[in-house]
């Protein structure tokens, strides 16, 4: 939203607070400012010239103009515009001298758009004045812009005047009202209004004018209008857009005469009724949707726009000026179902005050007789409204206020603060005020006492507030052992040479099914910010193969790890967030294996004793080398290498872990067990097996067979080659046997290798000895 | 007679053992002095059978300290020669340290990760529970229990992405402000660090993914003072030293008053720069004192208890400790990157 310095300084009496001071000040008492702009800076030295003569220039589309600039004299300027022509009177602007086609320009004649007046670059802005004189009302203006997120809450901020209350009360001004109740016509409506929903149109007043000249707003009402953002229409659209911006009360005018009937009706629309607006656009509403009606259908949208049908176009006479209050909550709905966000909309939605409606009609009727000369009001205002009960004033106890902010502040402080934003403050019991809201705040913004401990704060500044430490018991806050898991785990791979990542929670369609996954069990993202975004991640390693791919440009080997969230699809409630680390290990020269072998070793790093249990492969899989892991009789991940067709050049390996799981396993409590006091004795035995029978199925064997004085089994060597049989290979460990309670005698030991290399033949398997 | 031999074999014995070679020589010369069959020591013995038991025991003694002192300049040589192969032994094992150490280098925390543990555990020591909460949520825990009902239209400013069944990526981490109060109940002390999600185009500043930190503190007579003390001393463990704050409006609809607090810029100190966009503070933080609705729709009543709720952007924060200028780096995972962390 953006504020005129000058428009504010029409209502705060003696503002002498430069606008950068000013904006300070509105930052941190009311509302966030973004930033200042100066507005019609060409107007400080404009003023009107007649053009005398105009010579065209050789090879260009430019002219020289003479011109007799009053105070500045007889100039010579290059002008490109179409209509710049002998006798035309137009605007003079003394800027620098520069040559423009080898003729020299001594000063510029300006656009309603160079000077910020209005939109038009069509050519040289015509003006009717005298030479010489400045432009009436027209001077450079700083343009405040408010952040639309900080005035949400507040109604009144929408509109000059709402804006003005504050810098009143923060510099401790007067506040000067526009709006001359007075004007206000009294008599029987010249035109009837029927409200069908109290509830979304509290309030609609309208009234009736005739003899109206529809024709361009003077300059100054053009330039305030274009200097905030706004479009110059015409003088009678220009004066409801006018009112909008000091009252923030949005208005609407009708064309009377292009109104079926006698009433305007406000009603939900019917189902699938038809209505063109104004922006041209044909809409097609439901009941959610209220509409403003005549007898043969909507000519407005109630709270959004107006209709293009009666609009108001060179040959209206007569107007119907609409001044209405809509709940803010359908506006917003219609406004967000159709996709169309207005001036009007936007400041329905905040909650308008209902007693706005007929200030805004009196302001505009002031306005228009100024305007459109020779208008006649008809009849009285059209008024129909649902009676708004007053709210209760609020009691503020005063130790209650000093509690919340933290700090005192006088009774008599609280109470002028309270009184200059417009609130009554009457001190109902000793120490506690009874505060009455202004009817602006009240629709949304100011409800309760905490409320108000808002207002006051931000009056005394909240820099007054001394830093404070709580007087609190000392607690040991709650463990979150999750949490505290997970950074141990992110800990072990970053110091095993694992790089943290984070990827997106999305993935798409097509990426989940080049991992064999089904689209169809992921949860979906009705409005994802693109298609390739649409589904949410129920693994992590899509995004690790992403990663892949981006890095392996800039390097050849690396590793990389993420925890985050697998978010799996459930038939009811929330989805399942599965807390996972995924690691994985790139290598351009690689052959998969070392890094196989790093992966694992890595997951004993975090789960010592974890197994890998050859497995079979899925899709993304490598075939041959995929194994799940499993932890204290769990599995609890998967080991693998990616299937080489989906790397390319290079070997990749994923370790993908079950978090959750892992930590529900994990104990937290060790017990010591004695150390051995009696020696142990070691032995190798070596086993002849089939080249793909895995080490750990022959060591599971072994450690059956040994008994229960086996202290350790421990692979020690692989063999292939001579004397073994092309498929056969020899597997080494090394046994250690031991007592807890004696030194075991040379034949026991015996007897146990002896068990245990009887137990593998009756098996099936040959011993190498 | 027999002396002089030894006394020559003595001194011409010792004379070689000095200037002997190797372990060889010095094997060679040990054989011919003390060989047991034909060593000098040896033939002398049998010699001194032949003499008289007087001058028996006086040669005896002159043959023993010649014997000694030749064994000792046989072991002092012999010592030599061993220190010397060692040496040279070790110093053929030189070896080029400035070389790189084989195996992979440490990886690297995100600098996200790095941010958020030092906040925890800080946060953490000043009594407050760490909390995690869902990424996906509820319409009711990330809107309506924040006192952000259908129709607020606070809602607008949040471009919420849409999950089926009415589920939502949750907007901000505040709605962990809600599953806090009802896990815990009052008084309670917590932050909630995580992603949040909004539907906006990614651009240099702007992210559809980011995080945030939210705490929340609830007890009796919480005030704008204990928040501003909470701040300060939380801004003061992240910056390393005094940071100037100030508090200023802001509209929440789960706080009242709500207010945005600003940090004097600690790039250029409040002259004025690009991240400060040339005023001398950066917005850094929302909060307030926690709204009464949002107390009582999670169990707790508004006239005992009281507190104030914070969100502090920690993408913003990692941003301004690294003095990263574009936003996508962070989730853009290029090993350039975030091995500089
Ligand atoms: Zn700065």
């Amino acid at each position: 939203m953006k504020f005129s310095y000058n428009w504010i300084r029409e209502f705060v009496e003696g503002l002498n607070c430069a606008p950068s001071a000013l904006e300070k000040l509105i930052t941190m008492k009311t509302a966030e400012c973004e930033r200042i702009e100066l507005a019609g800076a060409l107007l400080d030295r404009a003023c009107a010239a007649r053009i005398e003569a105009v010579e065209p220039i050789d090879n260009s589309v430019n002219v020289k103009a003479v011109v007799d600039a009053g105070r500045y004299g007889r100039k010579t300027v290059v002008s490109g515009a179409p209509n710049c022509r002998a006798g035309l009177i137009t605007v003079y602007v003394p800027v620098a001298k520069k040559k423009i086609h080898g003729v020299e320009s001594d000063g510029m004649l300006a656009s309603g758009f160079e000077l910020g007046i209005n939109r038009d670059h069509s050519g040289l802005l015509e003006v009717d004045l005298q030479e010489g004189t400045a432009l009436a009302g027209c001077v450079p203006d700083s343009i405040i812009e408010i952040d639309n997120k900080s005035i949400t809450h507040r109604p009144d901020l929408w509109g000059h005047l709402g804006m003005a209350r504050e810098v009143a009360a923060i510099l401790g001004d007067r506040l000067r009202d526009p709006v001359r109740m007075d004007l206000l016509p009294r008599g029987a409506p010249a035109i009837k209004v029927q409200i069908e929903d109290f509830d979304r149109c509290p309030r609609y007043s309208a009234l009736v004018c005739e003899n109206v000249t529809v024709r361009p707003a003077p300059l100054w009402l053009q330039y305030r209008l274009s200097a905030i953002g706004l479009n110059p229409i015409n003088n009678i659209v220009d004066v409801t857009n006018y009112v909008m911006s000091e009252l923030a009360q949005p208005m609407h005018a009708f064309d009377a005469d292009l109104l079926q009937g006698d009433t305007i009706f406000i009603r939900p629309a019917n189902p699938a009724e038809r209505f063109r607006a104004l922006n041209e656009q044909e809409y097609t509403l439901d009941p959610s949707n209220l509409v403003i009606a005549d007898a043969a259908g909507p000519i407005a949208l109630g709270g959004v726009i107006g209709g293009l049908d009666s609009a108001i176009s060179g040959k209206t006479r007569r107007v119907v000026l609409e001044s209405a209050n809509f709940l803010g909550s359908s506006v917003r709905k219609t406004s967000a179902a159709i996709k169309l966000r207005t001036d009007a909309s936007m400041r329905f939605e905040k909650a308008q005050d209902p007693a706005n409606t007929v200030r805004g009609i009196s302001r505009a009727i002031e306005l228009l007789r100024e305007l459109s000369p020779g208008i006649r009001i008809v009849g009285g205002v059209a008024d129909q409204k649902r009676d708004i009960p007053a709210r209760p004033p609020i009691d503020l106890p005063l130790d209650w206020l000093e509690r919340k902010l933290g700090r005192a502040v006088d009774p008599a402080e609280v109470r002028r603060i309270l009184e200059r934003l417009a609130f009554g403050v009457v001190e109902s019991r000793p120490q506690v005020f009874s505060v009455s809201v202004p009817s602006w705040r009240a629709t949304k913004d100011i409800s309760i006492k905490d409320d108000l401990v808002e207002e006051v704060g931000r009056m005394v500044g909240y820099d007054s507030v001394v830093p404070q430490a709580p007087l609190v018991p000392s607690a040991v806050p709650h463990d979150n052992r999750e949490r505290r898991f997970q950074h141990q785990a992110r800990q072990i791979f970053a110091d095993q040479g694992f790089t943290e990542v984070y990827n997106y929670s999305f993935l798409s369609e097509d990426v989940v099914r080049v991992f064999g996954l089904d689209p169809a069990t992921h949860v979906r993202v009705t409005n994802p910010i693109a298609v390739d975004q649409a589904l949410l991640r129920a693994s992590l390693v899509p995004g690790l193969w992403t990663n892949i791919a981006e890095n392996r440009k800039h390097r050849d080997a690396f590793r990389l790890f993420e925890i985050g969230f697998e978010i799996h699809k459930r038939a009811e409630g929330l989805p399942d967030e599965i807390p996972h680390l995924a690691a994985t290990l790139y290598d351009r020269h690689g052959d998969g294996v070392d890094a196989l072998f790093e992966a694992k070793r890595a997951a004993e790093c975090l789960l010592p004793g974890a197994r890998a249990c050859p497995a079979e492969a899925r899709p993304f899989e490598h075939p041959a080398r995929a194994a799940d892991v499993t932890w204290r009789g769990e599995t609890v991940g998967r080991l693998f290498e990616l299937h080489p067709s989906l790397v390319g050049t290079g070997r990749a390996v994923v370790l993908d872990v079950d978090l959750r799981s892992i930590e529900r396993l994990a104990t937290f409590e060790t017990k010591y067990t004695p150390i051995r006091r009696y020696p142990s004795s070691a032995f190798d035995l070596s086993v002849i097996a089939d080249l793909r029978e895995p080490a750990g199925q022959l060591e599971a064997t072994i450690a059956s067979l040994a008994g229960p004085l086996t202290e350790s089994i421990h692979f020690v060597r692989n063999y292939t080659g001579p004397p073994l049989a092309v498929a056969q290979k020899s597997v080494t460990f090394r046994l250690t046997v031991g007592s807890p309670e004696r030194t075991l005698s040379s034949d026991e030991v015996g007897e146990i290798r002896e068990r245990i290399i009887q137990g593998l033949r009756q098996l099936g398997y040959q011993l190498r000895v | 007679m027999l002396d002089r031999r030894i006394q020559e074999l003595e001194s011409g014995s010792l004379a070689r053992i000095r200037s002997a070679r190797s372990p060889d020589d010095l094997e060679a010369i040990r054989v011919e002095l003390f060989g047991r069959r034909d060593g000098a020591f040896t033939l002398i013995g049998k010699e001194m059978g032949r003499l008289k038991p007087d001058e028996r025991r006086r040669i005896g003694l002159l043959l023993n300290a010649a014997k000694r002192n030749l064994e000792e300049a046989l072991d002092l040589k012999k010592r030599q020669f061993a220190d010397a192969e060692l040496s040279a032994r070790l110093d053929a094992e030189w070896i080029d340290l400035t070389l790189p150490a084989p195996g992979p280098r440490r990886g690297h925390l995100h600098p996200m990760t790095q941010i958020q543990r030092e906040l925890e555990e800080l946060f953490v020591s000043l009594g407050f529970t760490v909390l995690d909460g869902p990424e996906v949520e509820t319409e009711y825990h990330n809107f309506d229990a924040l006192n952000i009902p259908a129709t607020h239209p606070a809602r607008d400013a949040q471009d919420t992405f849409w999950l089926e069944n009415g589920l939502l990526l949750r907007t901000h981490t505040s709605p962990v402000q809600v599953r806090g109060m009802e896990k815990l109940g009052p008084p309670l002390r917590m932050i909630a660090p995580g992603r949040a999600f909004r539907n906006e185009t990614v651009d240099a500043s702007h992210e559809h993914t980011f995080y945030q930190l939210e705490g929340m503190m609830v007890d009796r007579d919480v005030s704008v003072a204990h928040l501003l003390y909470f701040m300060r001393t939380l801004l003061a463990a992240i910056f390393k030293r005094e940071v100037e704050v100030r508090l200023r409006p802001g509209y929440f609809p789960f706080v009242e008053p709500g207010f945005e607090l600003d940090i004097r810029c600690v790039i250029c100190g409040g002259t004025g720069c690009a991240v400060c966009k040339q005023n001398g503070w950066v917005e850094l933080l929302p909060c307030g004192l926690v709204h009464p609705n949002v107390l009582s729709m999670s169990g707790i009543d508004p006239e005992q208890w009281n507190g104030f709720a914070f969100g502090l952007g920690l993408t913003r924060l990692a941003m301004m400790r690294h003095a990263i200028d574009d936003i996508r780096l962070l989730q853009g995972n290029d090993l350039r990157f975030l091995e500089q962390f």
